[in-house]
């Protein structure tokens, strides 16, 4: 043995005398036991395995495939409502096209409707989901998580590519797997009396949607028919004072809007702006604070893009949002087949490719 | 890759039955080589050449140190200084670049000289700090006349890379390790089964106590951009103790259950700091394989204690406000620093002036003086944790009960959650101070080590860690 450092010892641990075959059997059973239950526990609350949880990870595998080139020359930008009530499945049926997903809960799609005029070569359609509240303002997002989410794409380390995959294996087979329904978020939903003026865990957004490939989202099943987690959901909304964005911010979303579809027209592609529904005291706010004609008219105004919101088509009336801001499953598949006819009513070159099957 | 991820559980796992398979002593080192590179280059395939570039200089750089030993000190000096500089070099470079270009820049603005520093977008290699002190401990042993350099290669790399310390220690000495290199060993049943308590007891010191539990509430209070009260502002910072501790010594852990289930031994670098009963006792406890490098390799050839007191005392802070910069390129850090310099400084001049050494007397003093301590050591935190002096001024304020518009910033159950945390990690560190773990589980009966081992592995299991950095990454 070659001794190199007079001052150190090697370094010698002790074993602790136990039983330990007997230790290493029990927490195998306890922990087999305990995660089992749980995972029952789980499901019965309405979590299913196969639901892929979305995270930033999904979104930088899809924007890679956008740098990859692996699409069909449709992407669809935005926030939680055009993640939510878009059926891909629909997309692929009436065009042949199925739309790179990459919209992101909670944030301005603004930056990344820039970033793609930017940063990539795409000459497809690009369609831009415009929540009022979210679209005008000036960040992107209040979510902390999501803070480099545009960078990841590039930046994710092959340690955090191959954890994400893994994470997908297992969120296949198990439910508790969901962010949503972690410990600690159930220990943050506790109701109880707080201080005046601080920001309550308690209204964070619960669970909403599932994911399934390719972020597919559509409303978690428990939330269309469980009054305690609509109403919460609506109690989250309700914050939201519809004072709106100031003229300023409503300037320089439109300013750089166009921008944007100006570089992206100019190389051969295409930008519609969708307003999706939205109801209730939600609905109201917005029209108070955010109203159409200082935004959303302006928007397409001075942008010369094309737009659809769904106040203007009788087949988008009447669609089912049990929180105010999201359509329901059976909704965002005749919002979707609503919008994406008038898409390939106004640009019949949607529909070049013949309909493919839905992906299973 | 991070400990606390699901790509380290297939990692390892692989690891572990490739060192367990019949092939030579050579060959495994040889896999446990590549597997450290493996591990380090999953985050940024790049920097792995500056390992490798550290390896090689104090590699050369030792063995010319040892064979010029008849040439003269000039070319032994020359030698060590190519090594210094080497890694001293790409310390400063990557981790203090920014920092020296920022504080050019705001000199030259006091001589009202406008120039402005260039943008700098360099990527920290993470565990730089670790293992450029580690192969630096390596060339200035075998200058000092300490050790001899090494006679095999694999043996010394794989000193530089063993994956379990290589980004945030245990800083280890080659008297510590490499020993263990040159004989075969292979874990037994209990040395692994042991390993693997620890890694779960790393596990959920990382991702349910610091992570899950107390992240949020340090976040929140040291991110608020407005006045902080007093309970948020004490609340912030006793949550940020326990998340710094939970963090840091979770990965200590779950390094030192990782060699143990490959049949390595690595030294501990915790023992129960928050029980500390003065500062000298503080830094004897918390991270201790910087504290020993510190006083080894910089306050030792200070001069240490030997020369007049004045001097003691310099020798003290110049040590603590390097080991403070040593965390971060921020003048916040160094002023954590200084405050330990101080604490100790004081602690020294009121033992040379009352006669008193070692612990007091009586339990009730000895735990008095443990939460002053820990009082004490709480306020340098504020430093540690804030990114500006702005933001350190504005918790201070709070803790102070200065902040008089301050508004309420902590839900009810943030406050709930930390108050219980912060107590059972004092309170079970006091019952701890003079144990070792290892004796604690010896004396306890199979079933409720076992039991407790258990809930700990399904709290993380269902804490569901998101794969979050360790802090100490950072530095």
């Amino acid at each position: 043995m070659t001794h190199v450092h007079e001052q150190d010892e090697v370094t010698v641990r002790e074993i602790p005398a136990a039983r330990w075959a007997a230790i290493g059997w029990l927490v195998l059973v306890l922990v087999v036991a305990a995660t089992a239950a749980w995972e029952w526990r789980m499901r019965s609350l309405g979590l299913r395995a196969g639901d892929l949880d979305d995270s930033k990870w999904h979104w930088a595998v899809e924007r890679r495939r956008l740098e990859a080139g692996d699409h069909d020359g449709v992407v669809i930008v935005g926030s939680s409502r055009i993640l939510f009530d878009t059926d891909l499945d629909i997309w692929s049926e009436l065009t042949g096209r199925r739309p790179l997903q990459l919209a992101l809960v909670g944030t301005n799609p603004r930056p990344v409707l820039i970033r793609l005029a930017e940063e990539s070569g795409f000459k497809g359609l690009v369609v831009v989901g415009v929540t009022p509240d979210l679209y005008f303002m000036d960040r992107f997002s209040y979510i902390p998580q999501y803070e480099r989410v545009l960078e990841l794409w590039r930046e994710e380390s092959p340690s955090e590519r191959v954890g994400h995959r893994i994470g997908l294996f297992l969120s296949r087979h198990l439910a508790f797997l969901d962010e949503a329904y972690r410990f600690a978020a159930l220990v943050e939903r506790i109701d109880i009396p707080d201080r005046a003026h601080v920001r309550r865990p308690y209204l964070e957004v619960w669970k909403l949607a599932e994911t399934s490939a390719h972020r597919q989202h559509r409303m978690w099943p428990r939330l269309e028919r469980d009054e305690r987690l609509r109403d919460h959901a609506r109690l989250v909304w309700g914050p939201f004072d519809g004072g709106g964005p100031a003229p300023e911010s409503v300037a320089r979303a439109i300013a750089e809007s166009r921008q944007a579809v100006e570089t992206i027209r100019a190389r051969g592609g295409e930008v519609v702006f969708i307003r999706a529904p939205s109801a209730g005291l939600y609905y109201e706010t917005e029209q108070m604070g955010i109203p159409r004609a200082r935004t959303w008219d302006r928007l397409l105004a001075e942008t010369g893009a094309f737009g659809i919101h769904f106040e203007d088509y009788s087949e988008m009336q009447n669609l089912e949002l049990p929180e105010w801001s999201h359509l329901s499953r059976e909704s965002a598949t005749h919002f979707t087949r609503a919008y994406v006819e008038v898409l390939v009513r106004e640009f019949p070159g949607l529909r070049s490719r013949p309909p493919a099957e839905p992906e299973k | 890759m991070v400990f606390n991820s699901l790509t380290f559980l297939v990692f390892f796992a692989v690891l572990l039955v490739l060192h367990r398979l019949p092939f030579s002593w050579t060959a495994k080192k040889v896999n446990l080589l590549i597997a450290s590179y493996v591990f380090y280059a999953v985050w940024n395939p790049p920097f792995v050449l500056l390992l490798w570039i550290s390896t090689l200089i104090d590699w050369f750089a030792a063995r010319a140190i040892y064979a010029s030993r008849d040439k003269g000190r000039a070319h032994q000096r020359a030698w060590l200084l190519i090594s210094l500089t080497a890694n001293l070099g790409f310390l400063g470079f990557f981790k203090y670049g920014e920092f020296l270009l920022q504080n050019w820049q705001a000199l030259m603005a006091s001589f009202g000289i406008a120039w402005v520093a260039p943008e700098w977008d360099i990527v920290l290699p993470v565990g730089i700090s670790f293992y450029t002190f580690q192969t630096m401990a390596y060339s200035l042993d075998v200058y000092l006349g300490r050790a001899k350099p090494l006679s095999s290669f694999l043996d010394f790399s794989l000193f530089v890379t063993f994956f379990p310390q290589l980004v945030a220690g245990p800083i280890v000495r080659p008297g510590q390790l490499v020993p263990q290199f040159a004989v075969p060993c292979r874990a037994t049943r209990d040395q692994m089964l042991w390993g693997f308590g620890l890694i779960v007891l790393g596990l959920f010191e990382k991702v349910v106590i610091a992570d899950a539990g107390l992240a949020n509430v340090s976040d929140r209070v040291f991110g608020a951009q407005v006045p902080v009260g007093f309970v948020d502002a004490w609340l912030g910072t006793l949550a940020f103790s326990g998340q710094i501790f939970c963090d840091f010594a979770g990965y200590s852990t779950i390094a030192i259950g990782s060699a143990l289930c490959l049949g390595f031994a690595l030294p501990d670098n915790f023992r129960m700091p928050y029980a500390a009963i003065g500062f000298s006792d503080f830094w004897r406890r918390w991270h201790i394989s910087l504290s020993t490098w510190l006083r080894d390799y910089l306050y030792i050839p200070l001069g240490g204690n030997r020369s007049s007191a004045t001097r003691t005392y310099v020798n003290l802070m110049l040590t603590m406000l390097l080991g403070g910069l040593w965390h971060g390129a921020n003048w916040t850090f160094v002023v954590w620093g200084g405050l330990h310099g101080a604490y100790l400084a004081a602690e020294r001049w009121i033992r040379s002036r009352t006669g008193v050494g070692g612990d007091p007397a009586g339990a009730w003093n000895r735990l008095a003086l443990a939460l002053v301590t820990y009082f004490l050591v709480n306020i340098t935190w504020v430093f540690f944790r804030a990114e500006t002096f702005e933001g350190a001024a504005r918790i201070l304020a709070g803790m102070s009960g200065l902040a008089w518009d301050a508004v309420a910033i902590l839900p009810t159950i943030y406050m709930i959650k930390t108050g219980v945390i912060v107590a059972a990690i004092v309170i079970v560190q006091w019952l701890m101070r003079n144990r070792e773990l290892e004796e604690v589980v010896a004396r306890t009966p199979w079933w409720v080590t076992g039991s407790i081992c258990a809930m700990m592995l399904f709290a993380v299991i269902i804490a569901q860690g998101s794969g979050e950095a360790f802090i100490y990454f950072q530095f």
